[in-house]
This record gives C-alpha cells, sequence and structure tokens, in this order.
C-alpha cells in the first residue's frame, strides 16, 4: 500500500543503536496505523507480565498512512506502550507537529527500547539520528526544556518531551510536544521517563507518496470543504472545546466537587466567552482543517487551552469559578509534565477526604493556591506530592475513601458525570486503558440527544460499541475526534486514496472491531478480566441531586447487565474475556 | 403563551445566524412543537442534538409553560 | 541610436508601461493571520501538485505559526506577492514575470541571488534549481485547501 514509509526506525536506547526494518505490512492491513497498529506491535513484542517501568516496556510513537498528507485532521501521533498507572495497554494521540515530522523523515514509526545509561535525548533528521547528553535539561520544566531545544535546533524541529513528572516516573506523567500538546494519560511520561529519555528532537525533509496524487488532493480538497468545514464540525475553531461546558451543565454531566453532584450555576463564571476574551490566536496541528487551539494571555498566564476536561476539574469539580485560576492550573499541569485529568481527580480527591475528615490532606474545595501547589509537589514528588502521586487507586486502598476514588484500573475518571449518562459508566469501565472518555463518547449518543433516555441500562451495550468501534478505526488512521461528521464511508474512500488498495465501508468496522479486541487481548493477558471492569460505589450509593438527573443513581445490578450486554455484542464471554477463537483471528 | 427559543453550534442557520426568538406558542405545547413552529423539524436534521428547559435537558415531547427558555443544541462529537 | 536598439528600447518601455498597467488589476496571494491556524496544508498540496508527492520542504509557499519559548505565538508568512524583485535581479534571465513568475529551468544556473534578496524569504535553491511560486496556473491550490480563508488569491 501506498501512504506508508514502510519503514520502522527501531532505537536500543541501552545500546545507543538505530537501526531501520521494513514496516509489517500484513499487520497494517489488519490494523492499518496509529492506535491499532502500535498495540498490534506491543502485542507482538511485549511479554507478558513486565514491569512498565523497567527497560523490557517499550514506548511506540506510530504514524499512520495518511499522517503527511493533506488529510484534514490527518496529523496526530499515536504514543503507546504498556501503562504504568494500570498495567494495561495505553495508546495516547499527541497533537502538534511530531507526527509529520517523523513521516516525512522517512519512517512510519519510532520504537524505543531498552533505557538510557544516563539523562539524555534522541535527535532525528532524515537518517542522522544521535544520542545527545541531556544533563541541561533535566529537572527543568518541559516548556522550558523545548524552548532550550527549539533554540538551538531552530522551529523547523518538533520537540517531544517529559517534564519533572516523567523523570520523577510519577504515573501520572504525560508526553509534551508544541508546548502545549500532551500524550496525556496512563503515565506514557513515566515510561519514558524511566528510559532516561528527556526529548526526541525530530525534523523531516523528506515526502510521502499516494497515488494519483493531483487527482487525489482535488478529491481530498472537496471532502474538507463538503465536510469537514461543515458548521457541526467547526464549533471547534470557534470556541474549541469550551462549547462542552455549557452542554454538559445544561445535560446534566459536568461534575461538582469531585464527582458528588452535577451543575454550577456559577459556570458563567469561567464558561468560553470568559476564557475567549483573552484569545490571543487560534492553532491547529499539522494537516489540520479545524484549528481547535485557543491560546489564552491572562497577564502572565499563557495556555493554548484550557480544554474542557481541564476546565472541569480545576473548576466546579474542585469548588472553584475562578478561571484564572483554572488557565494557571492547566499552565503548569503542562508545564510539569501531568496529565490535568488525573493529577486534578487525585487532588480533588484529597479535597473530599479532607473535607470530610477522613485524611487532612491539607486542602479544601476552592483552595485553588493550594492546588496549582500540589501539581508541582506531585510532579516532583515532593512534600505531600509524593503520596498524591500514586493516584486515587492506590492512595483510596491505602487511607479509605474508595467509594469516591473515581477511578477504573488506576486511571482517574474523565469530566462526565455517569449518573447523568448512564451509559458512560460502561464506556469508562469497559476501555482498554483505564476510565477514559475517547473510546465511547457516550454523551453525545444518550445526553446530547433529543430522544434517548440517558438514566436506562437498555441498549447501552451496543450504543457504546458502535461508539468504540468508530474511534478506534478513526484513531487508526489516524484521524482527529473533532471531524465529528467522519463517517465509514468517507474513511474507507480516503484510505483508498492514500493506499491505493480498495477500502470498503464494511472494512472500516472490521478493522474498529479487530482493534477493541487487540486491546482487551493484551489486557487479558495480563490478568485483566470483568471483576476489573468496575465502577466506583458512588455511583451505585448515592443519587445526584441537582439538574436534570436529579435523583439518580446507577443501580448495580444495571451496570453488570450493561457490561454484559456489551460483551455478548463483541462475542466475549461472561467474564469479559475473548475466546480461543477470537484470540486466533488477531 | 410566549416562550424564548435559543440556538447553540450548528442550529443557529435556522435562525439565519441569530442566536435566539421570541415566540407564541399554544398552552400545553411540547418542545418539539415549539421548535416545528420556529422552523425546525428535528426529525429531519441529522445532527440535531438536545433541548434543555430553562437549563436542564429534557426529552423532546417535554412540555413547556409560559416564559420558558428553550435551548436547542446540536451535537457536539469530542471530550 | 541604430534600429535594433530603438526597437529594443521601444519594446522596453512599453512592455513596462503594460506591466504596470496589469499590476493595477493583477491577482496576488493576500494572507491574514489571524486566521491561520498554522496546519501548513498550502505547503503539503503546493509539493503535491508541483513534485507529485507531499514533500513541503520543496513547497513554493512557506505559512507556518510556532510558540516562542511557550510564551506567544509568531507567524512566519513567506510566500510570493509578485513583488518581482528576483526577477529583476537574476543575472541570467531566466526568471520571466508577468501575471506570474516563470523559470526557465535551462537557464537558471541555482546562484541564489533571487532567493538573497527575496524580501518573504520564500524562495528556495533545491538541487541548483530555483523553486519559486507560479500561482498554479493562475489557480492557486494553497488557496484552494486553506481550511480558514487566511489565503485569498484577489
Amino acid at each position: 500500500m501506498l501512504g506508508y514509509q514502510n519503514n520502522i526506525l527501531r532505537i536500543n536506547l541501552t545500546k545507543k543503536e538505530a537501526k531501520t526494518e521494513p514496516l509489517r505490512m500484513d499487520w497494517a492491513e489488519k490494523y492499518i496505523g496509529s492506535k491499532g497498529l502500535s498495540i498490534k506491535y506491543l502485542y507482538e513484542e511485549l511479554k507478558p507480565g513486565i514491569d512498565p517501568l523497567s527497560p523490557e516496556n517499550k514506548l511506540i510513537f506510530m504514524t499512520g498512512p495518511l499522517t503527511g498528507t493533506s488529510v484534514p485532521c490527518s496529523g496526530k501521533l499515536a504514543i503507546a506502550g504498556k501503562s504504568p498507572a494500570t498495567g494495561t495497554i495505553c495508546d495516547c494521540s499527541i497533537g502538534g507537529h511530531s507526527a509529520l515530522k517523523i513521516k516525512y523523515a522517512g519512517y512510519d514509526a519510532v520504537i524505543l527500547e531498552g533505557k538510557l545509561d544516563k539523562p539524555g535525548y534522541l535527535f532525528i533528521e532524515n537518517d542522522k539520528i544521535t544520542f545527545e547528553d541531556a544533563a541541561e535539561l533535566w529537572g527543568k520544566g518541559s516548556h522550558e526544556a523545548e524552548a532550550m531545544l527549539i533554540d538551538k535546533y531552530g522551529h523547523d524541529y518538533s520537540v517531544i518531551s517529559i517534564g519533572p513528572a516523567g523523570e520523577t516516573l510519577c504515573t501520572m506523567a504525560c508526553i509534551n510536544s508544541d508546548y502545549y500538546r500532551q500524550a496525556g494519560r496512563g503515565g506514557m511520561g513515566a515510561v519514558m521517563g524511566s528510559k532516561n529519555l528527556k526529548a526526541v528532537v525530530v525534523n523531516g525533509t523528506g515526502g510521502v507518496k499516494i497515488p494519483n496524487i493531483k487527482e487525489a488532493v482535488k478529491r481530498i480538497a472537496e471532502i474538507e470543504k463538503e465536510d469537514t468545514l461543515q458548521e457541526d464540525n467547526t464549533f471547534v475553531y470557534d470556541g474549541g472545546t469550551t462549547a462542552f461546558l455549557e452542554a454538559c451543565q445544561d445535560g446534566g454531566i459536568l461534575p461538582k466537587l469531585n464527582f458528588s453532584d452535577t451543575t454550577d450555576e456559577d459556570w458563567t463564571k469561567y464558561n468560553g466567552e470568559v476564557l475567549l476574551e483573552s484569545l490571543e490566536g487560534k492553532r491547529g496541528c499539522g494537516s489540520c482543517g479545524l484549528g481547535c487551539g485557543n491560546f489564552l494571555k491572562m497577564g502572565d498566564v499563557v495556555c493554548e487551552g484550557p480544554e474542557y476536561e481541564s476546565i472541569s476539574v480545576a473548576g466546579p469539580n474542585a469548588g472553584n469559578s475562578d478561571p484564572v485560576a483554572i488557565v494557571k492550573a492547566n499552565q503548569v499541569a503542562d508545564d510539569m509534565g501531568l496529565d490535568t485529568i488525573s493529577a486534578g481527580d487525585t487532588i480533588i480527591w484529597a479535597m473530599e477526604m479532607t473535607e470530610k475528615g477522613i485524611r487532612d490532606f491539607g486542602v479544601r474545595f476552592g483552595e485553588m493556591d493550594k492546588y496549582i501547589e500540589y501539581l508541582k509537589l506531585i510532579a516532583r514528588k515532593e512534600g505531600i506530592g509524593a503520596e498524591l502521586a500514586l493516584g486515587v487507586k492506590k492512595l483510596s486502598e491505602k487511607y479509605g475513601g474508595t467509594d469516591f476514588a473515581m477511578q477504573v484500573k488506576g486511571l482517574e475518571y474523565p469530566q462526565y458525570e455517569p449518573r447523568g449518562s448512564w451509559g458512560m459508566s460502561l464506556a469508562y469501565a469497559v476501555s482498554d486503558r483505564g476510565a477514559c472518555h475517547m473510546r465511547a463518547y457516550a454523551p453525545n449518543e444518550e445526553v446530547f440527544a433529543a430522544s434517548i433516555p440517558p438514566y436506562t441500562p437498555e441498549g447501552k451495550g451496543e450504543m457504546v460499541f458502535n461508539l468504540a468501534q468508530w474511534n478506534a478505526v478513526k484513531f487508526s488512521l489516524c484521524i482527529c475526534d473533532f471531524w465529528g461528521t467522519l463517517n465509514m464511508e468517507l474513511m474507507a474512500e480516503l484510505m483508498t486514496l492514500a493506499t491505493g488498495k480498495e477500502w470498503t465501508a464494511a472494512d472500516m468496522a472490521e478493522v474498529g472491531t479487530r482493534v477493541i479486541n487487540i486491546a482487551r487481548a493484551f489486557n487479558q493477558r495480563e490478568g485483566f478480566t470483568a471483576k476489573d471492569d468496575t465502577a466506583p460505589k458512588r455511583l451505585f450509593n448515592e443519587a445526584l441531586k441537582n439538574g436534570p438527573g436529579a435523583g439518580q443513581k446507577i443501580p448495580e445490578e444495571a451496570f453488570e447487565d450493561m457490561k454484559q450486554q456489551y460483551y455478548k455484542v463483541l462475542g466475549w464471554d461472561e467474564n469479559g474475556m475473548l475466546p480461543e477463537s477470537l484470540l486466533a483471528t488477531l | 403563551m410566549v416562550i424564548t427559543i435559543k440556538l447553540r453550534g450548528s442550529l443557529i442557520k435556522y435562525f439565519n445566524g441569530q442566536r435566539e426568538k421570541t415566540i407564541e406558542v399554544p398552552l400545553d405545547c411540547s418542545a418539539e412543537e415549539a421548535l416545528k413552529l420556529a422552523g425546525i423539524d428535528w426529525p429531519k436534521i441529522e445532527n440535531f442534538g438536545f433541548v434543555a428547559i430553562n437549563g436542564k435537558r429534557v426529552m423532546i415531547y417535554d412540555k413547556l409553560q409560559d416564559g420558558d427558555e428553550l435551548k436547542a443544541y446540536s451535537k457536539i462529537s469530542g471530550g | 541610436m541604430s534600429d535594433a536598439n530603438v526597437v529594443f528600447t521601444l519594446f522596453f518601455v512599453l512592455r513596462q508601461e503594460h506591466l504596470e498597467r496589469m499590476n493595477g488589476t493583477m491577482k496576488r496571494l493576500k494572507f491574514s493571520k489571524e486566521k491561520c491556524i498554522g496546519c501548513q496544508l498550502c505547503a503539503q498540496v503546493c509539493s503535491a501538485i508541483h513534485e507529485g508527492m507531499y514533500i513541503p520542504s520543496k513547497a513554493r509557499i512557506g505559512i507556518e505559526t510556532y510558540y516562542d519559548r511557550g510564551g506567544s505565538l509568531k507567524y512566519k508568512d513567506s510566500y510570493c506577492t509578485l513583488c518581482g524583485i528576483c526577477f529583476k535581479n537574476c543575472p541570467t534571465g531566466a526568471i520571466s514575470k508577468d501575471d506570474r513568475i516563470k523559470v526557465d529551468y535551462e537557464a537558471c544556473t541555482g546562484c541564489g541571488v533571487c532567493a538573497d534578496k527575496c524580501p518573504k524569504k520564500v524562495i528556495k535553491i533545491i538541487e541548483g534549481k530555483a523553486y519559486i511560486c507560479d500561482t498554479c496556473d493562475g489557480d492557486p491550490m494553497c488557496v484552494k485547501v486553506c481550511p480558514q480563508g487566511a489565503l485569498r488569491f484577489e
């Protein structure tokens, strides 16, 4: 197939060796690229049971056949490995321009193995690969490290880096690029830090070939105008993810005070209108058609963002309505290289523990100076941060408060209250990397929907499967989430244009299912079963008091029923496991 | 009775770019009937999302009262 | 003056007047930076159309945005404005200009004077040849794909 470079860069950090090898095109035909293909490589190359923070783990930066082409919204990079937060497979999707640089340098993927003997960074420029010393960068915030590297090499280079959180092996550490883009969840920054790798600097001056390129460029430009740029997607340019705030507020899924309730009558104090008053400019990733990035300046607080997740976790969920504190929290988390969702959820859990008198973590709802201070302490594992860096699962196992430790498999809850969107409790429970909203985005189907009831388990298994299948294949091409109107037919047409192989909508759906299955197979091999597809007891025991979901809590039988529906749709057994016959097809 | 309809997302094209309108509706009117009167035939709109009365999501067939604010959203994808 | 010289001079004067008339109504690329999202689709399709693959390092346009030390948003706006300075300075006459720039690749020696003098820093010398925007024959592809209309041809 065209579109690919048919070339993998394999880096042995222990031996400081760089080798290239052909892409497994037989795997690419089944998993395409980005999400699916990176999971397949890890499934084949990682032995079960390894320590994710050991040199045996691998970190894969994987592009797709569309990367580097003019297909809109195709510029994201998959970063995958075994997660130190959960022990499951974890794939992230990072924006910016590094995916294109890697592809133009001539590689479909970079596979990082082993561990450097001391802190270093990797330099990639086409076929020139060098291992550089990072003594001057180690310990610095991600932003300063990136600035120093760009000063040295210039703006043509893309920098992928970790902050102090990755260096201290904090399992909430993210990987940054372009200052404000993250591979956020699952502790991928700690995997990079465990390899003593501070950064990867990459530039590429080569190209990407697709068949009949002049006709293809024109057809792709048509699709861009007719589909990508329709109003249903351009809300992203207008306000970015701040648009979700009002919808979630009215929809009754905006979480408040560590998911103890929903809706916040103060939401207009920190909503899109307020935040965007400080807008300096818009930014998108490479090949983007929409430009979701809002670059804000509020005095000396500077940040591209904050996204809905970061607004909610540092806003109503923390008992705060000061927009400057929300943006400052985002800026600090980005610089420290910390996932805003996991770190935020941990701090707000600690707030509830303190308020309830179960354990005094020294911080209460609304205390944003402390919240921001705690982000730095967690990243450096200093003071109270050394404890909080454990995350809510381990902390609650130590100190109690498990009922409101909002997590699945060790990954903290994204900002949608499942009692207001029952299918979301299922989506969080069965997601391949722990509680994640980017596998099946249930609210779009059952809350942002005119006549579907959110407060029932009926049909939610199938609903979550359809959403997960769509995202799984979309993120394997890969195309960004925000091209929301992209369907299987369009994906098939784009894949056919780029690769020269005939792909159909049915093929796309099949790939989506296969990707869900291989991720599950990886986890199954690590020992995960239905008992790990959980929900915090808060959802079962405490009813919401406000909003359209007032009075709602999820009966445990309903939750278990939704799980069984989902397993059935996928052909898994009652224990959530793939039968041998299905494993053999992967 | 008189209600205000506010539109969000790609639905604003149905009010020619305006974000809200005040209209007269019969007593006991439902959200979907009110939208129909304002020129929004929701089952025909592919990306129609949901409706909220006075800032609270309701089902499309729920009833309005005098002075209510009816908000209609298009679907928004992502997170 | 010889007859040949008279004809020559007349030709140049008339050509100059024609060009000056044209410059008033001539279409050029225009760029509004506040609409630019830095996607670089412009450079991607420019190179795709001219080089037969997506290779922005060979594009005849170079528009980018970047964060300066994470603290401010900067724009690099290298695009051809049809100012004609390359044409006026080309020592071999390889560059010609009417409503677009054309490069005669037989005559181009890759000396790089055009690239040095280009005020928009958009000309590239690659493998001994000058890569200069040709407006895609009056229908620029970059304008067609620019998602927010930051690039126009008017």
